[in-house]
């Protein structure tokens, strides 16, 4: 079994990608992968607690949590969130915050690696 | 190298693509991406699947926009999220996003 590093950059919650990205890590973790997944920029609202469930519109928070307590971490960018308003006292229980070099690290003993770029 | 290309978009130039080189490459279709699987204009196919790859269309993706699986291309293998991972660990060495 392998680690998986996803990088999700510039993408709002609601968006394609971190659907298919949270989606995707659900399909590495099924398979006994480790997981790690990092979001920057407005990626970083995936970390807010307390979002609302609306019914036809894209909602992670459940899906991170269950991926969280199967031992994928999940980490934002501490600038990106903090310029957005998104302090620590509103961020997920067990998603952690972090600058880029906690992103780099993990890249580097990583088995592969997604960059998803900004949308 | 072996190259895994996600192409999420379906409005992409294929110059991009056209200037990886590796030495084997998939190009796995995702999100609008997997309208270069079925759609074709005045009657042609997607000028992607004429590259030298392997193509692979998210089945999600595909039904999610009210595509037929069993009617795309027949370039393209449909897979699910399980067959990606599999693909990213044991046929790639590396991956892109488009």
């Amino acid at each position: 079994m392998g680690k998986l590093t996803i990088g999700c950059f510039a993408s709002l919650v609601g968006s394609l990608n971190l659907d298919f990205a949270v989606k995707l890590a659900e399909a590495a973790v099924e398979k006994g992968h480790k997981v790690d997944f990092w979001v920057s920029g407005n990626g970083t609202m995936l970390s807010i607690t307390d979002q609302r469930s609306f019914k036809d519109y894209s909602y992670l928070q459940e899906r991170v949590k269950n991926l969280i307590s199967k031992g994928v971490t999940f980490t934002a960018c501490e600038a990106c969130a903090e310029a957005r308003g998104y302090h620590k006292e509103n961020t997920m229980e067990g998603f952690k915050r972090h600058s880029m070099d906690w992103y780099l690290a993990s890249t580097f003993d990583a088995d592969r690696v997604l960059h998803i770029g900004g949308e | 190298m072996k190259l895994a290309v996600f192409v999420s978009d379906y409005r992409i130039t294929v110059n991009t693509l056209e200037r990886l080189k590796p030495e084997k490459m998939g190009i796995i279709l995702v999100q609008n991406g997997v309208y270069h699987a079925a759609v074709k204009e005045n009657g042609k196919t997607s000028p992607i699947l004429d590259l030298n790859a392997d193509f692979y269309a998210l089945s999600e993706d595909l039904e999610t926009r009210g595509l037929d699986p069993s009617k795309i291309d027949s370039r393209v293998k449909v897979v699910n999220y399980g067959d990606v991972v599999d693909l990213i660990f044991n046929e790639y060495e590396k991956t892109a996003w488009l």
